[in-house]
């Protein structure tokens, strides 16, 4: 398991620019923002599944226990993220990329790419989120309106996350 | 070895992933309200489909028990019929004879039945040690099955109603003309009423009966009802019957032997000797 010796700091530190955002960034009842599918993603391919699940797992936990929410709903909507990536990552980026440990970058693999594991990880994360947050108290189509909208917004959001975590300069 | 190793890998990916999940799930009960009431609803519902599926899968298994009550139950209470209509009187249930009138009657299970042939045949689990005799009849509430060949000390072989030799006196209704009914050969519920006259008043529908005619099955046993009907050398109709025994589902049978029929017989050979 080799991990860039940066990565941990940084990821660290947007744990806390998570629990900020949670706490102090209301923009309406229908954005949820989050950046933590875009972590969980640009966790090294050379952390085995287990780990990984784990380590969203400590994340997820930590979000829900320092912010204001509900203890165990970023948890609940996080470790499938953990667990999906790596079927994304060789899907999106060629199985050398998992066979190898190798990061994917923006730089590296394109924006679209990118962009698009983000938006599936982004879709899993959100899905799971904004049904189990309503708990089947809310209306569908808010529920709806509420998961475009934070799809969109955690994407545009998870981009500079994603190329701060996998950009080579930062190794 | 490969493999075994990617089987366990799964497994404890999937273990850890479901593990990690249900505590989320936990965490999640506790500490919001709307949250508890919508997991143990989940909860609820898993667990009546869980219940529910365990529930079907124990009725699956104590069928062949239930079927086998059933048999019994029905032959009892065939039996008790038959005896109020030769009685017109009560009997308490525990009284009922094997014996009724000239027949006696047996019940038994089909074990092996051929369906797809020209010449069809059946086996029954009741031989010679049973008190079954060759030239019995095999009947249901739906009909006539079969006539036993062969008998065996455990099991009879029987010649099944569809068989192309096979022949059952039969009449339209309880009082109406007589005729002789066969196997149209076709069809799994398909008969032919041969013999029937041609000034008899025909109705689609009518109920077709044994006769009583022949020694071997008793009347008024219900075989089928009558379809079309075709005039045949201008004097006699053939009559389509649909069978009402399913031959395809038959499982426990009555087995009827008449009692008197080695009388019968002498009795018909003597005078053919005299004639």
């Amino acid at each position: 398991m080799r991990i860039s010796f940066n990565f941990i700091p940084m990821y660290l530190m947007l744990v806390i620019a998570q629990i900020l955002i949670c706490n102090f960034v209301n923009i309406g009842p229908y954005v949820s923002l989050s950046i933590l599918p875009a972590m969980v993603l640009c966790i090294p391919m050379s952390v085995p599944v287990i780990p990984a699940m784990i380590a969203a797992a400590v994340s997820g936990l930590a979000v829900d226990w320092l912010a204001e929410g509900i203890i165990g709903l970023n948890m609940l909507a996080i470790v499938p993220v953990a667990l999906v990536r790596n079927a994304v990552i060789p899907l999106l980026f060629g199985k050398d990329c998992s066979e190898r440990g190798e990061r994917f970058s923006i730089h590296k693999n394109g924006l679209l790419k990118v962009s698009a594991a983000i938006f599936i990880c982004q879709t899993i994360f959100l899905a799971i989120y904004i049904v189990a947050d309503g708990a089947g108290t809310r209306p569908f189509l808010f529920n709806l309106v509420k998961f475009a909208v934070s799809l969109l917004c955690s994407c545009l959001l998870s981009i500079p996350v994603t190329d701060m975590l996998t950009s080579p300069e930062k190794k | 070895m490969f493999r075994a190793g990617r089987i366990i890998k799964f497994c404890t990916i999937a273990a850890v992933f479901i593990l990690l999940e249900v505590a989320a799930l936990i965490m999640l009960k506790n500490n919001g309200p709307m949250q508890n009431i919508w997991i143990s609803k989940g909860t609820h519902a898993v667990q009546a489909v869980i219940w529910g599926g365990t529930e079907r899968i124990r009725d699956y298994f104590s069928l062949r028990k239930q079927n086998e009550k059933l048999a019994e139950e029905n032959f009892r209470l065939s039996q008790a019929v038959r005896q109020y209509g030769q009685m017109y009187g009560n009997l308490p249930a525990d009284s009922i004879p094997e014996v009724i009138g000239n027949y006696r009657y047996q019940e038994a299970e089909v074990v092996k039945v051929s369906n797809n042939k020209q010449h069809n045949y059946l086996i029954i689990d009741k031989g010679a040690a049973d008190g079954i005799s060759a030239m019995s009849g095999i009947i249901t509430s739906q009909g006539v099955i079969g006539i036993i060949d062969a008998v065996g000390e455990h099991y009879s072989y029987a010649r099944s109603f569809k068989n192309s030799g096979m022949v059952v006196s039969a009449r339209i209704g309880r009082t109406g003309a007589a005729g002789e009914i066969i196997w149209d050969g076709i069809s799994s519920n398909g008969a032919i009423l041969r013999e029937i006259p041609r000034h008899i008043p025909l109705h689609q529908g009518d109920t077709v009966y044994t006769s009583g005619f022949s020694s071997i099955f008793p009347a008024d046993i219900p075989l089928g009802t009558t379809r079309e009907a075709t005039v045949v050398n201008g004097s006699t109709y053939n009559i389509g019957v649909t069978l009402f025994a399913d031959f395809s589902a038959i499982r426990y049978v009555t087995v009827v032997n008449n009692m008197n029929t080695d009388e019968i017989k002498e009795l018909e050979d003597s005078n053919e000797n005299q004639l």
